[in-house]
């Protein structure tokens, strides 16, 4: 047995429809649970709501997930969950092939500082409006995001130059 | 009568200090690992922190993209290195998942009891640590090293491994527990039982330990959820949230056991709240010992080499340290397309600015460690 809230589906996602008829999303579930595609464009809409209706009261930001989908661009996923009304979604971004801008939670999550800084370096992505976006895990002047598919799994030294084996992309 | 030149009194604009900025780490014993803050300090007060981290970043995320579903257990291990079986559960639990594999009941008890005893070893590391940080420096290391030893043996016994038991598999575990296992389980939980007593003598009736600790950086409810804490940390503020409870996975559900809650949030209440979890973690083995059937231990109907088609899933899990969640996307073939590790300390340790801005450098060290972090898991 694992955590089963996608049972809830699609209730949750009916609720947001409900609450926040205005913003244009699409709903589908994953084994786990209800998910919710929304633009670029509407995604900070939503998150407002999602998080300030008290129906809804999503208040505590999981996790963000980055995901390279090759020809489909980057695509971003946001676990939330309510501690008050204890529902849980997944709001999921995709961001057109080289454009890759989503804005930034951290005005309305603190916690989204980390996870989007963490996003950002291991794909590329660009979190609009992030009061800092510089590497957290790589080192600070590295310019690779290493979770993008192209991204060879090697060693930094080769893929930085240092050693001499080609590391068959640049930066 | 001498007057006092006047361009020799001291006025309080007059005295001025300039701010210090003091490095600490990444080679710090107070800072439990590789990780290095930037404190700004103002006299004795810290007026900025700026953590660094990343000095173990291991690239988890993109071997596991790149290596068979089996290949990836070892490493997962080594994220929550304290507690290496609970980090094995998760991982398990996504592949499961995805592919729709079973588990026998018998290994949903074996892995529960070993989570519990992993949940332990990793409070018992905090409370010797934690007592270091604050002062009873050596006394409560070698407290907590007598009983983490003994738990040590037991993971040797069934894996042949202390630290990073790669015990668990996806479809259940690795092999069966050995003859009369449970039996030295249930001396082990008196021994341990007898270990946290001797921790409470030595911290909890400590009046200078309490001293040092109550009432230090406070966390209210909105602030913890705001800033995404996990684990004792949230919960030392009073919210009875514990995935175990709100969405019960394995055999959680059959299980009896409280959450135990603390009231201010503050650095105390972080300590006693892991306290009570280590005492609730003895009662649920001794309830996985009392129910846990016979039978097989590996589902024997899964593939030599797994391959999931398509799917996607957030697996939440109460790690050690808070919530401990792995995301995992399969797009056909033998490797996950995508494993996401949504580390509890990581969450934990991004707070860590807002929490010891406005204390003393002593304190901020207290503070830190009241955190439980570790950067096994915080660099992946």
């Amino acid at each position: 047995m694992t955590n089963e809230t996608a049972s809830a589906y699609p209730g949750v996602s009916a609720l947001v429809h409900k609450h926040l008829p205005k913003v244009p999303f699409t709903a589908d579930k994953t084994l786990t649970d209800a998910n919710i595609t929304v633009e670029p464009a509407h995604f900070l809409e939503l998150m407002q709501g999602l998080k300030e209706r008290r129906e809804l009261a999503f208040d505590y930001l999981r996790n963000v997930v980055g995901i390279d989908m090759q020809d489909e661009g980057l695509v971003c996923k946001y676990q939330l969950h309510s501690m008050k009304h204890r529902h849980s979604i997944q709001v999921t971004v995709h961001t057109p092939p080289g454009n890759p801008h989503i804005p930034s939670l951290t005005g309305l999550y603190a916690a989204a500082d980390w996870h989007e800084r963490e996003a950002a370096e291991m794909l590329g992505l660009v979190f609009d409006g992030h009061p800092n976006l510089k590497n957290l895990l790589l080192d600070e002047d590295v310019r690779i995001h290493p979770l993008l598919k192209a991204h060879p799994l090697q060693k930094m030294e080769i893929a930085q130059g240092i050693e001499d084996r080609d590391p068959g992309f640049k930066f | 009568m001498t007057v006092w030149p006047e361009e020799r009194l001291v006025t309080a604009d007059a005295f001025n200090t300039v701010d210090m900025t003091i490095n600490v780490g990444p080679q710090h014993p107070a800072t439990h690992g590789v990780f290095r803050m930037v404190l700004t300090v103002d006299g004795e007060m810290v007026v900025d922190c700026e953590p660094y981290i990343g000095y173990l970043h291991r690239g988890l995320e993109k071997l596991t993209e790149n290596h068979d579903y089996r290949q990836s257990m070892g490493w997962w291990d080594r994220t929550d290195y304290l507690a290496g079986m609970a980090c094995e559960m998760a991982y398990c639990m996504a592949v499961e998942k995805l592919g729709q594999f079973e588990v026998p009941e018998r290994a949903e008890y074996i892995r529960v009891m070993m989570v519990e005893l992993s949940r332990i070893l990793s409070h018992l590391m905090f409370f010797g640590a934690f007592g270091a940080d604050v002062g009873s420096f050596g006394t409560s290391f070698i407290y907590a090293w007598r009983e983490r030893e003994r738990i040590y043996d037991f993971f040797e016994e069934v894996s042949g491994d202390r630290m990073f038991p790669t015990y668990f598999r996806p479809g259940g575990v690795q092999m069966d527990l050995p003859e009369n296992y449970e039996d030295r389980v249930r001396w082990l939980l008196g021994s341990i039982r007898q270990g946290l007593e001797d921790f409470d003598g030595l911290l909890t009736g400590n009046e200078i330990f309490v001293e040092r600790c109550r009432g230090l950086s406070p966390v209210s409810q909105e602030q913890a959820v705001d800033w995404g804490l996990g684990g004792a940390c949230l919960r030392s503020t009073g919210l009875a949230y514990d995935i175990r409870k709100v969405e019960p996975y394995s055999v959680y559900d059959r299980l009896k056991f409280d959450i135990p809650v603390g009231k201010t949030g503050d650095v105390f209440d972080r300590f006693i709240v892991r306290m009570a979890e280590a005492w609730q973690s003895t009662k649920i083995i001794e309830q996985c010992l009392d129910q846990m059937p016979k039978g097989l231990v590996l589902n024997p109907d899964l593939p030599k080499t797994l391959r999931i088609d398509s799917g996607e899933c957030y697996i939440r899990t109460e790690g050690t340290k808070g919530e401990y969640g792995v995301y995992a996307m399969a797009k056909g073939g033998n490797k996950p397309y995508r494993m996401k590790l949504r580390s509890p300390s990581f969450c934990n340790l991004s707070a860590l600015k807002q929490m010891v801005v406005g204390h003393y450098v002593a304190d901020a060290i207290i503070i830190l460690g009241s955190l439980d972090i570790v950067l096994g898991e915080v660099d992946k």
